[in-house]
């Protein structure tokens, strides 16, 4: 008897690399002498410098896995999940992915401060690639979620920040991807609301296929993953079980302080 | 995949949305160049220096090309500024954001063709066959707007300086080019016309303009649009390749 060939795994990314050349805003010395600030301010000394973001990273994603990411502000977890969405590319190693990757990040960015709730919900299914008839037949559960009922029709910029995030979160929920990934988990200010946002993400996560999680939370990442990956300074410190994962990262933030 | 008909949905919406919290709406569109024409045509028939018959056709069509063209031009070094939070959601390519930009602006041109129809039928200038030359013209000018758009973007993100660069060319360009004046002219005509052989926008806006007046289409203005569209092209291609990449890390 022949074992049944292991299923191609959603995602799989192999030593992938990412360096970006910038130039960066040389030392400014504003406080030395007033010279040199105007100096600075007209003729700005730059430097050009080759930035490495991530560095030799590797993994798999098989269907059914929770992956959560730790590791320090800046040590390139949003910058992970920003490549496996697809936005950045690597500069090397492979990275294949199989299936529709849906990234919630910046929810509230990219709402036409002019335009209405509804021309919103229609502007915002666009950009994600869904047609015209899909969207009309997403409205109306977008409409129940945010409960924002007679507000729809009243343009953006008048609704209140509660009222934005809902229609945000709500927007940026409605569809379901194969491979979902997440920067911090997404809350919202009142705690009525916010019950219902959970009931949402986890229903999500759960019809997802598998996850990917950037966060600080602990809690949350043993409750949610299967198994976790520790960046250091853009590169994989550690990849395997939550637990160890958790040890690991808390040992080497003991050491370092 | 973002289709076409999906990047058209959406820059309808923007048009429309643009216009909102006035009163004329995208009409507004229409005044200003009208208002222009209008005062300058009346102007320089008053000096008696051109002829009206001649020289507000010419006008309103080099008027409403050159603002496709300088608005292509100038907004191209910010679009993917402008659009960076659709960037980073990660579902828009950047074709696809430049596509969105340049129907906007044709939107603009849709409107203010309304002005040189109105002009054409105001003077009775004769259309035939060889007019429709100027659809070809058109479609020459879009065409270059896309490749433009996708170079200037990238080198914009890089080079946050290009947008002022453009501002003040595309200022000058604009004298520089026979919109408010007519080659030929007061017979200094030999001079100007040694110069308008290097003025890229003069070959464009002759392409469109000169089949519509009856007049004809050097081979020399073929011969430049061509040539900087296969360029452009192939330029755009290989910056697209190595560069596009980048953009989301430069923005």
């Amino acid at each position: 008897m022949t074992k049944p060939p292991e299923p191609k795994p959603l995602l799989e990314a192999d030593e992938v690399s990412l360096h970006v050349p910038t130039v960066l805003p040389g030392e400014k010395r504003i406080l030395i002498s007033s010279a040199d600030l105007v100096r600075n301010f007209y003729l700005p000394k730059q430097e050009r410098k080759v930035v490495t973001l991530l560095s030799g990273i590797s993994l798999k994603l098989q269907p059914g896995d929770r992956l959560g990411l730790v590791g320090a502000n800046g040590a390139g977890k949003s910058t992970l999940l920003r490549l496996l969405a697809g936005i950045y590319t690597p500069s090397s190693g492979k990275l294949v992915v199989r299936g529709a990757t849906q990234g919630l990040f910046e929810v509230s960015l990219g709402m036409h401060p002019e335009a209405t709730g509804r021309e919103n919900i229609y502007l915002r299914g666009l950009h994600m690639g869904l047609q015209l008839s899909q969207i009309r037949q997403l409205v109306p559960e977008v409409l129940e979620f945010s409960e924002l009922s007679d507000h729809i029709d009243k343009p953006f910029i008048t609704y209140s920040s509660g009222m934005r995030l809902r229609l945000a979160i709500a927007v940026s929920t409605m569809i379901e991807p194969d491979i979902l990934l997440l920067d911090e988990w997404i809350g919202a200010g009142d705690a009525q609301f916010n019950k219902k946002v959970k009931a949402r993400m986890m229903s999500l996560v759960e019809k997802s296929r598998a996850l990917v999680i950037a966060t600080h939370n602990e809690e949350l990442m043993e409750s949610l993953c299967s198994h976790a990956m520790v960046l250091i300074d853009g590169k994989s410190a550690y990849y395997g079980k939550v637990d160890d994962a958790l040890k690991f990262y808390s040992a080497r933030k003991r050491k370092s302080v | 995949m973002i289709s076409l008909s999906t990047q058209f949905n959406i820059a309808v919406i923007e048009f429309l949305i643009s216009y909102r919290r006035t009163s004329l709406g995208p009409l507004w569109l229409l005044v200003g160049p009208s208002l222009f024409v209008i005062i300058l045509g009346a102007l320089y028939s008053e000096i008696g220096a051109v002829k009206p018959v001649e020289f507000v056709p010419h006008l309103s069509i080099g008027l409403v090309l050159w603002t496709f063209i300088s608005g292509v031009i100038v907004k191209s070094g910010t679009i993917y500024q402008r659009k960076r939070p659709q960037i980073m959601q990660g579902v828009m390519p950047l074709p696809a954001i430049v596509n969105v930009d340049i129907f906007s602006h044709l939107f603009i041109v849709a409107h203010q063709a309304v002005i040189v129809i109105g002009v054409l039928l105001y003077f009775q200038i004769p259309l035939s066959l060889y007019s429709l030359t100027s659809l070809i013209g058109f479609a020459l000018i879009i065409a270059n707007g896309i490749w433009t758009t996708r170079v200037f973007g990238i080198l914009g993100v890089r080079y946050r300086d290009i947008n002022e660069i453009f501002q003040a060319v595309m200022r000058i360009a604009f004298l520089a080019t026979p919109i408010i004046w007519m080659p030929g002219d007061f017979g200094r005509g030999a001079v100007m016309d040694t110069v308008l052989v290097f003025n890229p926008f003069y070959h464009f806006i002759e392409l469109v303009r000169a089949p519509l007046l009856g007049n004809p289409v050097t081979l020399l203005n073929w011969t430049v649009v061509l040539a900087i569209t296969a360029f452009g092209y192939v330029l755009a291609h290989f910056m697209m390749r190595r560069y596009n990449k980048l953009v989301p890390l430069w923005l």
